[in-house]
């Protein structure tokens, strides 16, 4: 009898820690940045044939699977799919690129990247390339493939980076970006450039995470003087298009990030 | 024989009319014929010979009727009528062949040394004995000579129709009666044309040619031509068109080989067809940096060649220094204007200045020379548009252009001599609205009258027949694995139907769609221009879909794009009619001026700045031609042996209205090294024309009896009989004869 009350008081107690647990993760005092995770309508024209997709590179992450919450859903899932629509809602706005409603997932794994010449990588701080899809990739960008990272931040997520970036192009380097480079003017003039922050530090007062103070704008050049790999360290683009339609992101760190995005696009359908 | 039979020659008869002499009408001797007919008929079946089998009967009338009916066209006393010459009243034109071909040894005896056995002094003596006879040295031109025995087959050149053009011009001063040429038929000229023909036969002048040397030898390869362009881009891809004839070589293996000095340019295997047969071999090399190359096409010899002087050929070829500037205009971001770009970055005899629409409002330029470039967007004048040698246009709809920029574009293809090529995609041709546009008419194809015709789905492409030959589809040397490689590339990512090739235009490739088949691409001529119509946007999946190291979208961006501007000439175009000139110096100098809206400067300076072969320099003031405006000409002789270069200069008052050169290459005896054996097909022709006729070298001795039958020269008009010809006594014998057998045989006596 007395082990009996025992199972059932520590049922109730169990019940009540996940309850609260629970609360605090995703309950009514949530930041208003969880809504990443609720339900995104498919637009009725996702199956349009495009010019152009925004393509997600799926990629294995550092250390997987059991470093952190995000590894075992994959680093690569962060912000997307909210992201990817509306900044391309955007993109079918502001320029005329034919460009589909849906992002385009592609697997680093299969010949699919081929198809589409312009690839975002989320948080590549956390990735980590074997040395076939490092081949691959390289393949890809030599061919005439553009990539554009985004969402890392700080010393140690630069190296993880460039660990794999070391696979892809061992002989070639990251360079900053000239302020005069075609990529800042193609359609928007971006000379003056800031650090647009992600919501992970919001609230914080400050709009870097870790030691990446700097936002940093990089690239890697092919022998013709193209970018091939447009690299935006220390910045969250991600996130400035993911909440570009809530009120309390504010507007000029998401009107950065589109324009940004958008120059990368036509620069990549244009060089 | 013949002559025996019938009493005179065959030339006679040939030459004559056979007549009836006898005043009594020919009615008279058909009626007689037919009553002879009758009457022979009448008893033979009227004694019952009817029971015999008929075919006997039938027999020996018909042999007493031939009987009757040949005594009956005697008595009508038959006759030929014939104009012969009078003798030692006319003259005989014996016309030597004295080039270095007839030098040429067969079977350890020259050509020369034959024709001097077949021209023996007994010959010339029969000749003598009814004519008088001049003799003719025959090389770059005819000369007369006393003897033909000092020949020794030396002249540098063969020119049958000028030698004989002289040689008969003497008709209208002379009583010429006849012409003998002995040759082997070999010409530099490329034969007799037919104003030396209608000369000769104007003067009823009889030409009997006697032809020398094997009719084909037993083992030779020969390059009978070479054709290249006169002039190319830089760095561009070209064909050379190599014509190739063999004897005793069939289906044998040579290599071909183009070079430029000791470098070489191109090399590959052929195989040799039939002895005689003419092929043309298609070898494309790249034309390298500006300046001005020799290129010469040579086979190597196989085996022992009874002449290896006439396996390679050579051609000046004009390397231009110029980079051709093409617009590319887009209507939208798209990756094919990405990777044609880069196709384009890649070759640097291009520049590709292009402008794509990245909002409503905005075009993104690249590769303009000064910030105000196309600042306004497409350009709006003549001085700017004709500015770029060609024009592309991606998805732009025909409405963006003003009707003053479409008409631009019509006289930029027409007047400018430009080239424009359209490309699918979404805005683009019909779904742009340009099958109702007035510029519908430049376009190579008929575009469907209808919207959505462009289709983001897969079209497998392929070569069509033309494309098999076009420099465009080039994507390998070897022809088969071109068509294989075609094939195999990548699906393109959507296409766009383009309708049907109009009238005149040539589709060089097609995709599939499903079941259908529609044309990739076609190009056409228009006005002094071109067009062309590449029916997708979609061919950059040939660059991300291929290993890196392929480079078949590069090269087919870069050779189709290269087409597109080959033929776009500035405002001063200087020609000469040929690249080789062998043994003729006169070099007739062309130049069109335009102005700067390219209209035909009728009012233009022009002078030709000739450098030549020693590096010493002439100028030649060329004159307008009257009855083409802008077009100046002149006549200009090239005395020296090399490489020749005429830069031309046009200007109008103190304004230079552009510049321009050509080369040329004369040569002196080599082409008497080529087409060596007796060209008999010509020799028998030109007998044939003007009422002569050819004769084996064994047969000359009878030529004093047969050209003594010539209306030519001095001559009488004769009827001789033939009622005395042997032949008549003969069939009589026969006929006789014939018919008494056939009752001894048949007992029908």
């Amino acid at each position: 009898m007395r082990a009996k009350r025992a199972v059932i008081v520590s049922f109730l107690v169990l019940s009540l820690v996940s309850a609260i647990l629970a609360q605090r993760r995703f309950g009514g005092q949530r930041p208003w940045w969880y809504d990443e995770d609720d339900y995104v309508a498919t637009p009725a024209d996702a199956n349009e044939k495009t010019e152009y997709a925004f393509a997600r590179l799926k990629y294995p992450s550092w250390g997987r699977p059991f470093n952190e919450l995000w590894a075992r859903r994959g680093n690569w899932t962060i912000d997307y799919p909210k992201a990817d629509r509306t900044f391309v809602a955007g993109v079918r706005r502001l320029t005329r690129v034919h460009t589909r409603s849906v992002e385009q997932v592609v697997d680093l794994d299969s010949d699919e990247i081929y198809n589409w010449p312009w690839l975002y990588v989320v948080e590549p701080g956390h990735w980590e390339l074997t040395d076939k899809q490092a081949a691959k990739l390289r393949d890809y960008l030599l061919r005439g493939g553009f990539l554009m990272t985004d969402d890392f931040h700080g010393t140690q997520e630069w190296e993880i980076f460039m660990i794999s970036m070391r696979k892809v192009f061992p002989e070639r380097a990251v360079v900053d970006l000239d302020n005069r480079d075609a990529i800042f003017h193609v359609l928007y003039n971006l000379d003056d450039r800031f650090q647009v922050p992600g919501v992970a530090t919001f609230g914080s007062g400050v709009t870097y995470e870790y030691d990446g103070v700097e936002a940093k704008w990089r690239g890697v050049y092919d022998d013709k003087g193209r970018i091939m790999v447009a690299v935006c360290h220390n910045m969250d683009l991600g996130d400035a298009w993911e909440w570009a339609d809530n009120p309390n992101y504010p507007e000029k760190y998401a009107t950065l990030a589109y324009r940004i995005g958008v120059n990368y696009i036509l620069y990549a359908m244009s060089h | 024989m013949f002559e025996f039979f019938f009493k005179y020659p065959f030339a006679a008869f040939s030459k004559g009319q056979v007549l009836l002499a006898a005043r009594w009408p020919v009615w008279v001797l058909l009626a007689l014929i037919l009553v002879a007919a009758g009457a022979l008929a009448w008893p033979m079946f009227r004694r019952g010979h009817a029971v015999a089998p008929r075919v006997k009967p039938i027999a020996i009338w018909l042999l007493q009727t031939t009987m009757v009916a040949m005594l009956l066209v005697l008595l009508w006393q038959p006759a030929l009528s014939v104009a012969t010459l009078r003798p030692q009243q006319n003259i005989v034109a014996v016309v030597v062949d004295d080039s270095k071909s007839m030098s040429i040894v067969e079977d350890s005896v020259s050509r020369m040394q034959r024709l001097k056995e077949a021209l023996s002094p007994s010959v010339v003596a029969d000749l003598q004995k009814k004519f008088q006879v001049r003799f003719y040295r025959l090389g770059a031109r005819a000369e007369r000579v006393e003897t033909t025995a000092n020949l020794k087959g030396d002249s540098g050149s063969t020119r049958l129709g000028d030698g004989l053009r002289e040689v008969s011009a003497e008709a209208a001063s002379l009583p010429i009666g006849a012409v003998v040429l002995l040759s082997d038929g070999a010409d530099n000229a490329g034969g007799i044309d037919l104003e030396t023909t209608n000369q000769i036969r104007r003067f009823r002048i009889p030409v009997h040619t006697v032809g020398f040397g094997k009719e084909k030898p037993d083992h030779d390869i020969e390059v009978t031509n070479l054709e290249l362009p006169q002039r190319v881009l830089a760095t561009s891809r070209l064909n050379a068109q190599v014509s190739v004839k063999q004897w005793g070589f069939a289906n044998k293996r040579a290599k071909l080989t183009l070079r430029d000095g000791d470098k070489i340019l191109s090399q590959r295997e052929i195989t040799l067809k039939a002895d005689g047969i003419e092929q043309t071999e298609s070898v494309s090399f790249n034309s390298g940096n500006a300046g001005v190359r020799s290129v010469q096409a040579s086979i190597e010899p196989i085996g022992t060649e009874e002449n290896d002087k006439n396996n390679a050929q050579t051609r000046l070829l004009t390397v231009e220094p110029g980079k051709p500037r093409i617009l590319y205009i887009e209507g939208e971001p798209k990756w094919e204007y990405k990777f044609i770009r880069r196709a384009i970055e890649l070759d640097q005899g291009l520049q590709l200045v292009s402008m794509v629409r990245t909002t409503q409002n905005k075009f993104y330029r690249q590769g303009i020379e000064k910030p105000e470039e196309l600042e306004q967007g497409f350009p709006a004048t003549v001085e700017e548009l004709f500015n770029f040698q060609g024009i592309v246009i991606g998805g732009v709809e025909a409405a963006y252009f003003t009707p003053n920029q479409q008409e631009l574009l019509k006289q930029f293809v027409d007047r400018r001599g430009g080239g424009v090529l359209w490309l699918g995609g979404r805005g683009g041709l019909s779904d742009g609205g340009w099958a109702a546009s007035p510029l519908a008419e430049l376009l190579p194809t008929v575009l469907p009258n209808r919207k959505n015709t462009f289709q983001r789905d897969p079209a497998y492409v392929e070569l069509a027949a033309a494309g098999r030959d076009s420099l465009i589809c080039r994507l390998d040397e070897d022809p088969a694995r071109n068509g294989d490689r075609w094939k195999k590339l990548p699906y393109l990512a959507n296409y766009e139907d383009p309708g049907t090739p109009k009238p005149g235009a040539v589709v060089l490739a097609e995709m599939n769609v499903g079941r259908n088949k529609m044309p990739l691409l076609t190009t056409q001529n228009y006005g002094r221009g071109r067009t062309a119509l590449f029916a997708t946007s979609g061919s950059w999946r040939w660059q991300m879909q291929q290993p890196l190291e392929d480079m078949s979208h590069e090269m087919f961006w870069q050779q189709m794009l290269r087409w597109l501007v080959s033929g776009t000439t500035g405002p001063v175009v200087s020609s000469v009619n040929k690249s080789v000139y062998n043994d003729e110096q006169s070099v007739p100098l062309r130049a069109e001026i335009r102005d700067r809206n390219y209209n035909p400067a009728a009012d233009a300076a022009v002078e030709a700045r000739i450098v030549k072969p020693d590096g010493s320099s002439e100028t030649v003031t060329l004159r307008p031609d009257p009855g083409t405006p802008g077009v100046y000409t002149a006549n200009w002789g090239a005395a020296a042996t090399g490489a020749y270069v005429v830069e031309t200069v046009a200007r109008r008052g103190d304004q230079e209205l552009g510049r321009d050169a050509v080369t040329f290459r004369r040569e002196d005896g080599v082409a008497e090294n080529f087409g060596t054996h007796q060209n008999k097909e010509l020799l028998e022709k030109l007998a044939q024309q003007t009422g002569g006729r050819y004769w084996q070298p064994s047969e000359v001795k009878k030529l004093a009896g047969e050209i003594n039958y010539s209306e030519a020269g001095i001559s009488i008009r004769e009827t001789r009989d033939l009622w005395d010809a042997p032949i008549f006594f003969l069939m009589a014998l026969l006929l006789r004869g014939g018919e008494w057998l056939l009752r001894r045989k048949w007992g029908v006596v």
